[in-house]
This record gives C-alpha cells, structure tokens and sequence, in this order.
C-alpha cells in the first residue's frame, strides 16, 4: 500500500506543482523586471471565477477540449486585465508595490464575488462538475511497477504543458534580448535607460505577463482540479508560489523543484495520512512547511537568497519614459 | 525676487503648517472618495445597462447610506464593527510610522485570538475583570510573540519583514487550525453528534459586558466595551506616537534610517519595540467577535481583518484620529452591502468592488498628493537655502542606500 499511496501522492504533487509553478513563474517575470508581486493570490483568485465561466459558457458549443482550453484562455486575459491596475499602480503612479500587492489581493475577492453573482447567479460558488480536458494516463510512465503508475495516470494535459514551460521561459529570460532588457531593469532600470531600454515598457510586461499566467494558473485550478468556482479555493497558493519563487533565487529551473516540492507537500495531507512516520505529524503542521522552508532561508540559515537588485524600487524616468 | 517669494512661501507655511497638513490629507482623501464615487456609479450605469435592472447611482447611494443611517441598530453594527478595524489598523500604522510594513497583522491576530481563548479557558478561577483583563493581556502576547519572529529576523539577518510576515500568516493559519481541532477542541457535545469545529464556550466571567443595551441596540455585532477600548487605545497611540520618544524615533527611522542612526538612535532597537507594539494591537482585534459576538472560537472564525486594516491605514493616512473616521466609514460602507440587497437590485458585492476601488484610489490619490508636495518642499528648500538648482530631484527618492535596503524585494 505504502508505494501505490506514494505514486498518488506524486499525481497530487504534480497537480499542485502546475499551479505553484505557473504562478511563480509569473511572479518571476514581474521581480525579475523590477516589480515585487504580492498580488499572485489575487490574480489566481481572478482566474478561477473567469475560468470556470469560460469552460461552462464553450464547451457546450465547442466541445472537448476546446471549451476548457479557452476557459484557461480566459482566465489568462482576466488574470493579465486584473494585472494591469498593479501595473498602472505600480509603474505609471509609482506607488508603493507592496502597497499596490496588499490592495490587489483585497479587490480580488470583491471582483470575483461580483463576477460570480453574474456569471452564476449567486456570489461564491459555480455549479460544480464543469466540464474539463479529458485526462491522460502518461504512456510507459503510467505502467510503472509497485503502483508508481498512478503517479502518472488521469493528469490534465496542462501538467505536461507546465513541465516544459521551463524550456521556452529560460530561453527568453537569458537567451534573447527582450530577456536581457527584463532582467536589466530588475537589476539596474538607470543604466538600462542610459542604454535607451525603455524601463516602463518592459515592468508593463513583467507584470503583465505575471497577471496572465496567474490567471492561468487560476483558471487551471478551477476547470481542471475543483470542475467548479468556489471562493476560496485558492487557499492561499498564491503566497506559497511566492515562497517557491524565493526558494528558488528567482531562477526558472530550480523553480521547478521548489514547486514540486511545496507540491508534494500540499498531497501529504491528502494521500499520505496514513503512512507511517508522516502520517503522525498533524496535517496543519505539514501544510505550513513551504511557509517554514521560506522563512528558514530568509533568514539566511541555510542558502543564501537574492532578489533582483532593483526590485521593489520605483524608477523614476527624467524626460520621457 | 527669489528671496521674497521664498519669505511668503515660507511664512505661509509656517503659520498653518498643521492647518496645512490635515487640510491636505482631508483633500486627499475626499478627492479619493469622489473618485471613487464617480467609478462606482460608471459601475452601477453599465451594471444596469447590461443586466436591465434599471438602478441608478443616487438610489444606490442612498441604499447604501440608509443601511447605517436609517436605523439605530445600523449605526450601532457600523460601531461595533468600527472596534477590530481600529485595532488593526492601528498595528498597521505603527510599523508604517516607522517605515517598515506589517502584512502580518491577520496572522498575529489568530494567534492572539488562540492565546486569548486559552486563557480564557484556562483561567477559569478568575473573577470577572480580572479574567477580561488576563484574556486582552494573553491575545495581546499572543500578537507580539507572533509579531517578534520577523522583527528578530529582520534586524538580525536582513530577511524582510514584508515577505516573513506574509509566511507567519501562512503558518498562523494551519496552527490555529491546528489548535482548534486539537488542545483547545470542545469535548462537552452533550451526547449530541458535534459538527462544529470549535474551542469550548467561554465562561461568563470572561465576556465583554454590552454596552448596545443602554441605547436600545440589537445588532449582529454586538456594541460592547470593545469600541470604547479601541477609541482609549486609539488616543494611547497618538500619545505615544506624537508626545513619547519612541513616537519620535519611529519617524525619524522612517522619514530616513541614514540619519537616525547618525542621530544615534539604534535602528533595530526601534524596528523591533515598533513590530512588539504593533503585535499587541493585532492581538486585540480578534476580542470583538470571541468575547463580544461569539462566546468561542470557532474553526470557520472571520478572517482577513487583518488585510482589511492595511486598508483602513490607508484610509485613515496612518493617523490614530483619521483611522478611527476611517473605520466608521469602512464601517457604513459594509453594512451597506445588507440594505443594497434589501432595496435595490444591484448585487451587495458591489461593495466590496466600492470599497477596492476607494482604496485604489486613496492609494494613488495620496502618492500624487506626495509627489507634489515633495516637489513643493525641494523649491522651497532650494529657494530658501539659495542653493542652486536642486540636484536631479528622482535621486533623492526613496533609495537611501542604508545596507537594510538592498534587501527590499
């Protein structure tokens, strides 16, 4: 029993590693151009009510798996729409971005109630059982012995997608120009402007595209985990995406294993309580672990962390833009 | 000519410069308020637009309004209600004062109100104003136990306290879960199948007496000595923060670590006695609703005061006397959202699209308000010092480069 619980539990990991991921990932185009993003809870929130919309208002005319795949859609233009009130905060007016973060996540939940009551007619839940992609069982992975298979059975093909996301994402960070630019105006938006980047433009998209994939991110969580809305659902992922993207030193491939991480130990709870050892400790105590990892390197105990230089600083242009 | 315009400006700056002050803050926020008024009925125009419930702004409005206004028991609601904002936004404006920022006043409030309900149930052989005041003095350590750990952390290591904080929520959250369905569990079902996830009931003894009974109140929330607590503690803090050295010295890091350390002020001295204040007045914010409304801690406890007093700081500029308005009309605002759904088809979440967007708005209105008083304050200084031509005004912004800054995310 304990092998097959095990390769469950990785299913579980893998599921919530594609929301943690997605959503760090987010938080890391946006740090990375200079913009902390403490609003990731929000933006997810804005994602899961957008997204659940779109697949119960398509799929009835389009269909598997168009329906859900444009619902993801959705969330992604919602959660990318609600991003750019932190953007305009943040880059146009200069305000505070912890500041703007703590006010996004506030709004987030009056937004989506307010979507709610028109999308489905009551403030804090969809119907439940909305259409979803049909799942996949991973060829040869899905056969592995001693019930490891089960790891790698019923997946959302999206778990696929957030699995090579790395690829195309730490291409355009270090390998293109458009990343290069990015990271400059993390790291140093004056010398960057001295060298004609303009800094604004590239923070507009930084959070921008953190919005979207946040979004998407949400939008995966309610079509393909929940098949509904329900306010709350989030249950504060977005601050554990956050504490994976600090693991991480800000970097996309050791965001992967910070995410899996903080994953598997959101499926402890679920498909571990009664292995041995780990099925002693109280659930509570394990769901608060990606928070305790966090703080434990913070605080510089083990590791040592580094933001982007210039993250979280205002960039104040002399003459235009 | 330089110098007389210099001598008016500065002559009417000095006179009203208080005057000055509130007067600019009250624009600010009035100008936030009508900004986000305007929105808001753009909102209820397309609402009614596109769904064809055929409302208009000013019946919103007046809704809205008579939810507190029509009736006693309204207003008695937007009172008791006004008690744990005030207290939370209180911790949040102390560790603003000092330019550090608290996003873990919700998880210092659990645990104040865990520790609170221990005591609680603890100390049962108390009497009554002995056990209310041991009950406010363990939620009050429960806060600043919960408040320490970023405060040590960041002035021991530099990890920043915005980010630590965020995680001890995250942490407060799962314990006092933990502790609610574990230590502190109710056992007494009474043969009954007992669903309810919750401590035992407190005794009598450690209740808030109401005080909503003397006015003829009944309301949900519960008026109670909790709201005159929260006034007392709101004068306490601008006590201490206007009249008491720490007040001082909490401006002085803030307004620029640089200096009050040339000063001789110790840096994380202050920071950590700022986030122990600050802990303590999250601690109180959870009173209301254990020993005034509730009688227990339930698992399903209201959660996100904590959030919402960075709002109410904002609303109120960090001021004990403009949070106390700030919450009242946070308050009025809340209760809105029962009578819009009474009498008029625009859904009550409405509000809290109402409230986001005065937020936003206070948010930006002020930095603006800042920025060109900033501005205002670097000609006079140049004019006043007949210095030359004021060096390029965005490096005296707000990178001071003090070491501790290199940390901020």
């Amino acid at each position: 029993m304990p092998l097959g619980d095990i390769g469950a539990a990785i299913g579980i990991a893998l599921t919530y590693y594609t929301i943690i991921y997605v959503t760090g990932l987010g938080g890391l185009f946006s740090e990375r151009s200079g913009i902390v993003n403490i609003g990731l809870e929000g933006m997810l929130i804005v994602g899961t009510v957008t997204g659940s919309w779109g697949t119960a208002e398509l799929t009835p005319e389009l269909g598997l798996p168009w329906g859900p795949l444009l619902g993801m859609m959705i969330g992604m233009v919602a959660g990318a729409a609600f991003s750019s009130i932190h953007a305009l905060a943040t880059v146009t007016f200069r305000v505070d971005q912890i500041v703007s973060g703590v006010v996004i996540n506030l709004v987030a939940v009056g937004v989506a109630r307010f979507l709610s009551t028109i999308f489905f007619g009551q403030a804090t839940q969809s119907d439940s059982g909305q259409p979803r992609m049909n799942p996949l069982d991973l060829p040869l992975l899905s056969d592995l012995p001693w019930g490891l298979g089960k790891a790698f059975q019923g997946l959302s093909p999206m778990v696929l997608v957030a699995l090579v996301m790395v690829v195309p994402a730490t291409y355009a960070l270090s390998r293109t120009r458009w990343g290069l630019r990015l990271r400059s105006c993390g790291e140093n938006p004056e010398a960057a402007r001295s060298l004609g980047v303009r800094v604004a433009a590239y923070r507009y998209q930084g959070v921008l595209l953190s919005g979207a994939l946040a979004g998407f991110a949400g939008a995966f969580l309610a079509i393909e985990v929940n098949l509904s809305w329900n306010e709350g659902q989030t249950q504060g992922l977005g601050f554990i995406a956050l504490a994976a993207l600090i693991l991480s030193n800000w970097n996309p491939i050791r965001l992967m294993a910070a995410a899996f991480i903080f994953g598997f130990a959101q499926a402890i709870p679920l498909r571990l309580a009664d292995a041995p050892i780990i099925g002693a400790i109280p659930p509570e105590f394990i769901r608060m672990t990606p928070y305790v990892v966090t703080i434990v390197v913070l605080a510089g105990f083990v590791g040592k962390v580094r933001p982007p230089a210039a993250a979280g600083r205002a960039y104040e242009a002399s003459g235009g833009g | 000519m330089a110098a007389v315009e210099a001598g008016t400006e500065a002559r009417g700056a000095r006179r009203p410069e208080w005057l000055e002050n509130i007067g600019g803050q009250l624009l600010a926020v009035l100008t936030a308020l009508g900004i986000a008024v305007l929105l808001g009925s753009i909102i209820i125009v397309a609402y009614s637009a596109g769904t064809g419930v055929g409302e208009d702004p000013i019946t919103v409005y007046r809704a809205i309004l008579n939810g507190s206004f029509g009736d006693k028991n309204g207003f008695g609601y937007v009172l008791a209600n006004a008690g744990p904002l005030i207290f939370s936004a209180l911790a949040v404006s102390v560790c603003f004062k000092g330019g550090m920022f608290n996003i873990g006043v919700e998880g210092q409030f659990i645990v104040g109100m865990a520790t609170a309900s221990f005591a609680a149930l603890t100390f049962t052989f108390l009497p009554a104003p002995l056990l209310v005041l041991t009950v406010l003095l363990f939620g009050m350590l429960g806060g600043m136990a919960w408040a320490a750990v970023p405060a040590i952390l960041k002035v021991k290591t530099g990890a920043h306290e915005v980010v630590t904080t965020i995680m001890m929520n995250g942490i407060a959250t799962s314990l006092v879960a933990w502790v609610i369905g574990g230590p502190l569990r109710y056992e007494d079902t009474g043969g009954g199948f007992n669903v309810n996830l919750r401590t035992d009931p407190f005794p009598d003894a450690a209740m808030i007496p109401d005080l909503g009974h003397l006015f003829g109140i009944r309301s949900s929330a519960r008026l109670s000595w909790v709201l005159l607590l929260a006034l007392l503690t709101a004068a306490v803090m601008w006590f201490v923060l206007r009249r008491m050295r720490i007040g001082f010295e909490a401006r002085a890091v803030g307004a620029s670590p640089g200096s009050a350390q040339a000063g001789g002020i110790s840096i994380g001295a202050v920071q950590i006695k700022l986030f122990l204040i600050s802990g303590a007045l999250a601690g109180l914010v959870g009173i209301q609703q254990l020993f005034a409304d509730q009688g227990f801690l339930p698992a399903g406890y209201e959660a996100g005061i904590g959030f919402t007093g960075i709002a109410v700081a904002f609303l109120g500029q960090n001021s004990p006397v403009g949070i106390v308005f700030a919450a009242l009309l946070w308050g009025v605002l809340a209760r809105g959202e029962t009578s819009l759904q009474l009498e008029t088809d625009m859904p009550r979440e409405f509000i809290i699209i109402l409230q986001g967007l005065l937020i936003i708005s206070v948010v930006v209105t002020y930095q603006l308000a800042k920025r060109r008083l900033f501005a205002r304050q670097l000609r006079r200084a140049a004019a006043v010092e007949d210095l030359r031509d004021s060096e390029a005004p965005a490096d005296a912004g707000p990178s001071e480069g003090s070491g501790d800054e290199g940390e901020v995310r």
